[in-house]
């Protein structure tokens, strides 16, 4: 079998001041996952090494991580594509490190719940359910395909650089749910698309959808919204 | 818990795009600066002939041919990330139930920017 | 010890705890729900659900049609009267996650379409593209965040419930962050920890499907029920397990072998034609595929690929655009996971462990047998599956049952009001044992005796079984839980994120949970459903028309009790597919 190296950047945080590499020889077969590299170092090698992981299959989002400086899931990327390697593998970028490759996401846990990400709308009648045409539909489908992986927070520097800013991932849920045919809370989600924070932190860098697994787009969610932001801004005028 | 923050450094130099976002970034100032040129001209302009032949003279230099290439294929990289980024911007386009793709959209704008600018060239060719 | 006092603690956070928990808000806003989960909510595995949720909606289909394919599907184990309520409540749930934002597939008029699927006789699932559990498990996290009462616990591992004179006092969970033990209070728990598949070594389930929850109501005192039926999907990608989900067949994809024969006609799901045909050839039960694919490999028909024996799924028929517009997801896993493009070539496919039909016993409104101890979704057996699943029936259940749990949990914080003792001494002494895990100076390798424990299940519990393999497997299990409690060697001594002791008390847990499935399979010596045993061929009404209770037999083997099955109005048939009948049209 062959093998590939794979250098993870360990930090333990009662014990490490700062964060330093570790090399692993891993043998792989053409099949393996950079997950599956992780897996076999824990099981056979080093059981201390710490990562997320769980649906194997690139749904759940739990294994985001920065491979040889990319944003990745690391059960889609595949050692055979890496070879010879050495592979480096850290974790997912402008987020702080818990342990090893694990990320502190409550931050994104908060930003998410902060732009009311549910159906604001009229009671539906009993039983019932509302029409939605399928061309309804795609105005806000892609959208909603978001694995909250965190993908593009590590590929945006504007978040980076600023963590209020709101984000990729946080801002095209909410454009997920203000473009649904269903709902009635545009209103209620302005102040936060209009802020400092909300769709003006993007300078539409674009690498959060160039990095995103699901082609979710969140770089047009959030400048489709600059448009409305700034409708929203003059017409406010007219609006009392 | 104590995590650990990676400072941002120099972010930029990490990956390549963010390099080709920072160079589309900075080719604002080169526009700027050709702009304010162009501005001094129609204020040379307005002076009369002997102040515009003056700065059109200035513009023959060395020092200036080299700004102004590097400005226009600057400008040119500016237009094309312009064009690429604007679906980004857009509601999705339709045409009756068909939803427009987006290449079809930069393609479009690139040809409208081509045709604009043959046309631009032809005018100030025979006039 | 940090202590968390809550009306309600739900754990696992997948589709039916977060059910389980607006249910509990909505009924008894007052109430403080803590809805503890060891991965934040939207990693829970009901996210990869591919396929759809079932609930009776196109006039030609009646409660009584899905009833009896439930019924049948199940092979007659199945507790009518829990079906009853169950059908009687899917659409219903159904309808409510639309409101709440579901994006359901949808007819041209706007109306959710719904398709067909494996032993289903009438179109009935509901589905979102491939995408349907992604879809039910986002919507109801995010419509969570709307209860202010619901408080997450996101990422703390539960690990003991403490139990005093049959009565839930409060449950142990490790804040994962820190390692830190905290107690909470309780006297209602809500179990959704998901099924167990991960005791064997092919299956299409997350890291994170190890039985937790049932292996917390087992030890605590509650007997687990039914365990010796096992869903292998018919349909994974070979190695990794991947599902390739039942909708591809719903849309009337084919299943070929070697000599690109449709075999299934071989096994009494024929004829071929017409096809596609409800509940005939590939819209066949899952049990009655998987057990074709086992003959086939038997006879050698089946190709061998790098990962071990397939057989080819063919959706080539369907065309490019159907293919990418209700089954994107498998064309993109076919790609990214087997690199095979589905709409230009089969995709070799095979059975993997999928579905635990089995759980922790629980009546109808979800309680168990111990007092403030309710549980719902896979990790329950409430009665609705019998010995094999319908596809579909799974993700409706976890709505049905979830928000049944979390009423039954709210009435029951409402009316008690006996104050507990003091469990902080023997959540003290918990917390002693669960660290010195962490500090076993020598002691095998986890991953052997999981690896040993996986291969084991495999062989001797596997499609079909035997009474010499059930036993080599039921010792095998004996030995590996002796080895465990002799000690496992971590190299993460540390308590901050340790992942490695996490692991270790999963497999405690998976350990004793596969014990009881071993057994239950032993002592059932009949087949029924997805339990096939070699050696007793055929159905047995008269003696084994009953459930399966394992009681938790400490340091020694479970106990295995047989008790019988709820039968209203539907008498045991024989289970018939295939056969002559309409063309089914699929929309």
């Amino acid at each position: 079998m062959r093998k590939i190296e794979i250098q993870c950047l360990r930090y333990h945080p009662v014990t490490d001041a700062a964060p330093r590499w570790q090399t692993y020889e891993v043998p792989f077969t053409d099949d393996m996952s950079v997950l599956q590299g992780l897996q076999h170092v824990k099981d056979h090698l080093d059981g201390s090494l710490t990562f997320r992981w769980s649906c194997r299959m690139a749904i759940c989002g739990s294994c985001g991580m920065m491979v040889n400086g990319e944003p990745k899931l690391s059960c889609e990327t595949f050692l055979r594509d890496l070879y010879p390697g050495p592979v480096r593998v850290e974790a997912l970028n402008h987020f702080p490190i818990v342990r090893d490759l694990v990320i502190e996401q409550s931050d994104f846990l908060e930003k998410l719940e902060s732009v009311k990400p549910y159906l604001i709308a009229e009671e539906a009648s009993p039983g019932k359910t509302f029409l939605q045409t399928p061309r309804q539909m795609e105005d806000y489908y892609q959208y909603s395909k978001c694995i909250n992986c965190l993908l593009c927070y590590a590929a945006c520097p504007q978040y980076g650089l600023n963590d209020k800013f709101t984000g990729p991932a946080a801002l095209a849920l909410l454009h997920r749910y203000n473009a649904d045919s269903r709902d009635a809370g545009k209103a209620e989600r302005m102040e936060l698309v209009n802020a400092e924070d909300g769709v003006w932190g993007c300078t539409l860098v674009g690498y959060c959808s160039e990095v995103c697994p699901k082609e979710v787009d969140p770089a047009r969610a959030i400048n489709q919204n600059k448009i409305n932001s700034t409708k929203d801004y003059f017409l406010r005028f007219f609006k009392k | 818990m104590k995590t650990y923050t990676r400072p941002m450094g120099a972010w930029w130099t990490r990956n390549p795009y963010y390099l080709w976002y920072m160079l589309r970034e900075a080719s604002c100032v080169f526009i700027t600066v050709y702009a304010l040129i162009l501005l001094v001209g129609l204020f040379r302009l307005s002076q009369g002939k002997a102040p515009y032949e003056r700065w059109l003279e200035g513009l023959a230099s060395p020092l200036s041919l080299l700004f102004h290439a590097l400005a226009l294929v600057l400008v040119l990289y500016h237009s094309w990330t312009w064009f690429k980024v604007m679906p980004k911007t857009l509601p999705f386009v339709r045409i009756g139930a068909w939803r427009v793709p987006d290449r079809a959209i930069v393609v479009t704008g690139v040809c409208a920017a081509v045709a604009c600018t043959v046309l631009i060239v032809l005018l100030a060719a025979t006039t | 010890m940090q202590v968390v006092q809550a009306d309600i603690v739900v754990v696992g956070g997948g589709g039916a705890g977060l059910r389980a928990a607006i249910a509990a808000a909505e009924r008894a806003p007052k109430l403080k729900v803590a809805l503890v989960s060891k991965v934040v909510p939207m990693r829970s595995h009901t996210v990869a659900a591919e396929g759809g949720a079932a609930g009776v909606t196109r006039g030609e289909d009646s409660l009584e049609q899905h009833f009896n394919d439930t019924v049948s599907g199940g092979d007659w184990l199945c507790d009518q009267d829990a079906v009853d309520y169950f059908v009687a409540h899917c659409t219903e749930e159904l309808v409510r996650l639309e409101n709440w934002g579901c994006p359901w597939s949808r007819k041209p008029d706007g109306h959710v379409n719904t398709r067909f699927f494996g032993g289903m006789s009438v179109q009935r699932t509901w589905f979102a593209a491939d995408r349907s559990g992604f879809h039910m498990l986002h919507t109801l996290f995010q419509t969570s965040l709307r209860y202010p009462s619901i408080m997450r616990y996101d990422e703390f591992f539960c690990a003991e419930l403490v139990v005093e004179d049959g009565q839930v006092r409060g449950v142990l969970a490790i804040e994962v962050a820190s390692g830190e033990v905290f107690l909470f209070e309780t006297g209602s728990v809500v179990l959704a920890t998901g099924g167990a598949g991960r005791v064997f070594r092919q299956n299409t389930n997350a890291g994170t499907v190890t039985g937790d929850g049932m292996g917390l109501a087992f030890r605590a005192g509650a007997p687990l029920r039914d365990m010796e039926f096992v869903q292998w999907h018919p349909t994974c990608l070979p190695g990794s397990g991947i599902l390739m989900t039942e909708a591809c067949r719903g849309e009337g994809a084919i299943l070929v072998n070697k000599d690109g024969y449709r075999y299934l006609q071989d096994y009494g799901l024929g004829p071929v034609d017409p096809w596609p045909r409800v509940k005939a050839m590939e819209l066949g039960p899952r049990d009655r595929l998987s057990q074709a694919f086992w003959h086939e490999e038997r006879k050698g028909r089946t190709i061998r690929t790098p990962q071990g024996p397939a057989v080819h799924l063919d959706l080539r028929h369907l065309g490019a655009k159907k293919i990418h517009e209700r089954l994107p997801l498998i064309t993109e896993a076919a790609k990214t996971f087997a690199g095979v493009d589905a709409v230009k070539e089969p995709i070799p496919v095979c059975p993997a462990v999928h579905y635990t039909m089995g759980g922790v016993y629980t009546n109808l409104r979800c309680a168990t047998p111990l007092g403030g101890l309710f549980a719902a979704g896979e990790c329950a057996s409430v009665g609705i599956h019998g010995a094999n699943r319908l596809g579909s029936n799974s993700l409706v259940e976890i709505v049905v049952f979830g928000k049944a749990a979390g009423e039954s949990a709210a009435d029951h914080a409402r009316s008690s009001h006996s104050k507990g003792a003091d469990l902080r001494k023997r959540a003290e002494q918990a917390e002693r044992s669960l660290a010195a895990l962490l500090d076993n100076p020598a002691g095998e390798r986890l991953a052997v005796l999981r690896d040993e424990m996986r291969d084991s299940m495999e062989a001797g519990v596997g499609i079909y079984r035997d009474d010499a393999g059930l036993r080599a497997t039921c010792a095998k299990l004996a030995a590996l839980r002796e080895r465990y409690r002799r000690g496992v060697k971590l190299d993460d001594r540390s308590r901050a994120f340790n992942s490695e002791w996490l692991s270790a008390l999963e497999l405690g847990f998976m350990l004793e949970v596969a014990e009881a499935m071993a057994h239950g399979a032993l002592a059932r010596r009949e087949s029924r459903g997805a339990h096939m045993r070699l050696d007793f061929a055929g159905r047995d009404d008269a003696r084994f028309l009953q459930h399966a209770l394992a009681h938790h037999g400490g340091a020694g083997a479970p106990r295995i009790e047989h008790r019988p099955v709820n039968i209203t109005r539907s008498p045991p048939k024989a289970r018939h597919y295939g056969g002559e009948g309409k063309q089914a049209v699929l929309s």
